[in-house]
């Protein structure tokens, strides 16, 4: 493990490792070399296992954060390794060559945050918003609140107060008589 | 075909016997303890808030009314209803919930033919997981909230204890922006507030860093938000609805931020006011305290010409001449009134109605008269409920704040003794000790107060910084006798007061006549109140329709038995400075209506 930690600091320039827990590392690395890495881990240092694939917006600090996180069943560890792209460019390179399993992944990342992964087979096909035509709703500029009212408000017997407004119809509205 | 594909569903029918693998309904398969479950609400500690829908991200909830649940000033009297078609169960209504009423229970299963059942009010409607304990726990280190109040930089008590400076040193930009992002903008207050003042959105205002929107909210109603800002009554932040868990919002202070950012000279082309067209109409306005200058603010935009009549030399009524300059310097009043002023609002100092000129007079030459002449007169216990009380050494305490604003030396012995736990008496008792710390070089006053500490009038950072300046306060004593020796005050004898209202809740204290003590003093100030003098409408008899309690008889708009005569201010309500704003205001629209004639 000691020595995989280093391989992929040295030679893929991983930087900002956070030890979680004893079997599991956080790692950072550029967007460039994470193919590689995984590659590394995956043939080289017994990482076989992709545990899952995830996706954050950091609307902020204008950046899509990924993380990639692999596991050894011999050794029972852990590692994870993080990938920050400008949220400007949306485009990521695709890992379903290793892992048949990353095209779902991928192409619900797509549908969920509208990044682009070239190259992953079936990556356009709806995943699970059928006809969906607003903008990516896990981007954190989408407002979900605007949205259910457009889109569920106001329902068949539904209606609602101002609790402000209430108050003043309730308690002071004959004031000016 | 082969036999066999006609037999072979046959060979299912031997599970028909077996024992099935699955679990029957109903099943005891419990949630998780912090399993997020269905909601439950507690309608006693709900306020109906609403904040819980203004963060669900699925329009899911609805502020409705429910049978039983009133609407008070610090309950809208609505409740959530909870469409179960359209909730995730994220819980972000349980993490934002102002009072900590509307909680999660564990419970999952819930089986229903009708699917409008699915839309319910938790705690009204009643459910079988009402009472259950399990369910959604927020972990500790998680709060969408912050509960603290922004500290406020105050002058310490050694620094403050010998001068008239002000203590209350004002948020900075920083410190006002975050108080303000603690705002959940619910606007339970805005009811509360008697001038009912978009507090919500001056909070946003604040928080979007838009000063000038700000003071264009305050403007709408409110004239005199500088006085406000230090030394309202802040009624709102008593029913705010963050208290429950935490501080409530700072609203006074923020409201002090918006006018203090602002220079006096930027103030018309921000409120948009610098022409006026005058409507050629006149009104008279008696007295320049807050119900004066706001019915005259009101009165001037709607194109009046408008004058003051003061008796003192300077504007602000019981605001200069009541409240120390340390908790409201008099720059600030002027600046407030320096603008109203601006607007073209006439002002004739040391001109008292009723002796420099009558109200006769004045009614010929106006065309509607506004009477805001506050409660000047310091009352005092007669010699027959307090004796010794006819000494020369025995005072009022409205007297000497005003002879104190007014520059005159006042008498200050070493040893004083205040009776009355009011603001007011707040106000005198840390006036005399500024005084007798520059005279004597350190504090001996006392101030008694009927009340127990709980319940004492005052406000509780009055109590605490009077402390802090050396007065000591005895909740809980009613004077009984000045003493004196040789013509001179001696001290004041007290006895122990165990309750003050009466069971119909009025005032009727009763005392322990066994448990007595005795203050040493060489001077009484007496603060148990204040009361009108409104001779100036004596020449009016009985045309003057009185109403309950000694005060003058009104209309919603202020307006007087006499059609032309609108009375507001502390004579017909209060008594504080935002009443005379609120009413002050009514009264304009009143006398605008009655000028107009669409009001008898």
């Amino acid at each position: 493990m000691k020595a995989t930690l280093e391989r992929l600091k040295g030679f893929f320039g991983a930087s900002d490792e956070v030890i979680q827990r004893d079997d599991l590392v956080f790692l950072t690395v550029d967007k460039e070399n994470l193919v590689s890495a995984l590659t590394y881990l995956k043939n080289e240092a017994g990482f076989k296992h992709l545990v899952m694939m995830s996706v954050a917006d950091w609307l902020e600090e204008g950046k899509f954060q990924f993380t990639y996180h692999v596991n050894s069943h011999e050794l029972k560890k852990d590692i994870a390794l993080r990938v920050f792209i400008n949220r400007d460019n949306e485009d990521m390179y695709t890992i379903h060559t290793l892992w048949p399993t990353a095209m779902v992944y991928e192409r619900e990342n797509r549908e969920m945050f509208g990044i682009n992964f070239p190259g992953c087979p079936r990556v356009e096909e709806n995943f699970v918003l059928e006809g969906w035509e607003e903008m990516p709703p896990n981007r954190r500029d989408f407002d979900t609140k605007e949205y259910s009212d457009k889109t569920f408000f106001p329902r068949d017997g539904r209606t609602t107060n101002d609790p402000r407004e209430y108050m003043k119809e309730k308690l002071y509205s004959e004031e000016e008589k | 075909m082969k036999i066999k594909d006609v037999l072979q569903p046959f060979t299912a029918w031997k599970n028909l016997v077996k024992e099935p693998i699955t679990i029957g309904e109903p099943h005891k398969r419990e949630g998780a303890p912090r399993y997020r479950g269905f909601h439950q609400n507690s309608m006693d500690k709900c306020i109906g808030c609403g904040t819980c829908e203004d963060i669900c991200q699925n329009a899911a909830i609805d502020m409705v009314p429910v049978e039983g649940q009133e609407t008070t000033h610090s309950d809208s009297g609505l409740r959530p209803k909870i469409d179960y078609g359209r909730c995730c169960w994220c819980a972000l209504c349980v993490d934002i919930c102002t009072t900590g009423s509307l909680t999660m229970s564990n419970e999952f299963k819930w089986v229903e033919v009708d699917p409008d059942a699915f839309r319910f009010i938790p705690g009204a409607d009643k459910k079988p997981w009402d009472d259950i304990e399990a369910g959604y726990d927020r972990a500790d280190h998680y709060e969408l909230h912050n509960f603290e109040r922004e500290d406020m930089v105050e002058l310490a008590p050694e620094v403050r204890d010998h001068s008239f400076v002000e203590i209350v040193q004002g948020y900075s930009k920083t410190q006002a922006q975050k108080e303000a992002d603690r705002c959940v903008e619910c606007g339970i207050c805005v009811a509360t507030c008697p001038a009912h003042m978009g507090i919500p959105d001056y909070i946003r205002a604040i928080r979007e860093d838009d000063i000038e929107l700000g003071l264009k909210i305050l403007y709408e109603t409110n004239p005199l938000p500088e006085v406000c800002g230090r030394i309202c009554t802040h009624n709102c932040e008593a029913v705010c609805s963050m208290k429950y868990r935490g501080d409530a919002i700072s609203i006074r202070w923020l409201k002090r931020y918006i006018a203090d950012q602002v220079a006096l000279s930027d103030y018309k082309g921000i409120l948009n006011q610098n022409t006026i067209e005058n409507n050629g109409k006149k009104v008279a306005v008696i007295g320049s305290g807050p119900a004066g200058l706001s019915a005259a603010y009101y009165l001037a935009l709607l194109g009046y010409g408008v004058k003051i009549f003061e008796a003192f030399p300077e504007s602000g009524g019981m605001m200069r001449y009541g409240i120390p300059e340390y908790r409201l310097p008099y720059d600030q009043i002027d600046k407030d009134v320096d603008y109203i002023l601006s607007l073209g609002v006439e002002i004739e100092y040391n001109t008292r109605v009723g002796k420099d000129i009558t109200l006769e007079t004045l009614q010929k030459e106006y065309d509607a008269i506004f009477a805001g002449t506050g409660l000047h007169i310091g009352r005092k216990l007669p010699e027959k409920f307090l004796p010794g009380s006819d000494h020369e050494h025995v005072f009022a305490a409205a007297d000497l704040l005003r002879e104190v604003t007014m520059g005159q030396e006042i008498h200050v012995p070493k040893k004083v003794a205040v009776i009355g736990g009011g603001n007011v008496a707040m106000d005198i008792s840390r006036t005399i000790a500024r005084l007798q710390k520059v005279k004597y070089g350190k504090v001996q006053l006392t101030t008694t107060a009927l009340e127990t500490e709980e319940i004492m009038p005052a406000d509780r950072e009055e109590i605490v910084e009077s402390r802090e300046e050396g007065i000591v306060i005895m909740p809980g004593w009613g004077p009984v006798k000045v003493e004196t020796k040789e013509g001179k005050i001696t001290g004041l004898h007290l006895r122990e007061c165990i309750s003050v209202f009466d069971e119909t809740g009025r005032f009727g204290p009763k005392f322990n006549e066994d448990n007595t003590t005795f203050v040493e003093a060489d001077m009484i100030v007496e603060s148990i109140g204040q009361g009108m003098d409104i001779s100036y409408t004596e020449s009016l008899g009985d045309k003057l329709e009185m109403g309950e309690r000694g005060k003058v008889k009104t209309d919603g708009y202020y307006q007087s038995s006499l059609p032309w005569l609108f009375i507001g201010g502390d004579i017909v309500q209060g008594p504080d400075v935002i009443h005379g704003i609120a009413n002050g205001h009514l009264a304009a629209k009143g006398i605008d209506k009655f000028i107009r004639g669409e009001k008898s």
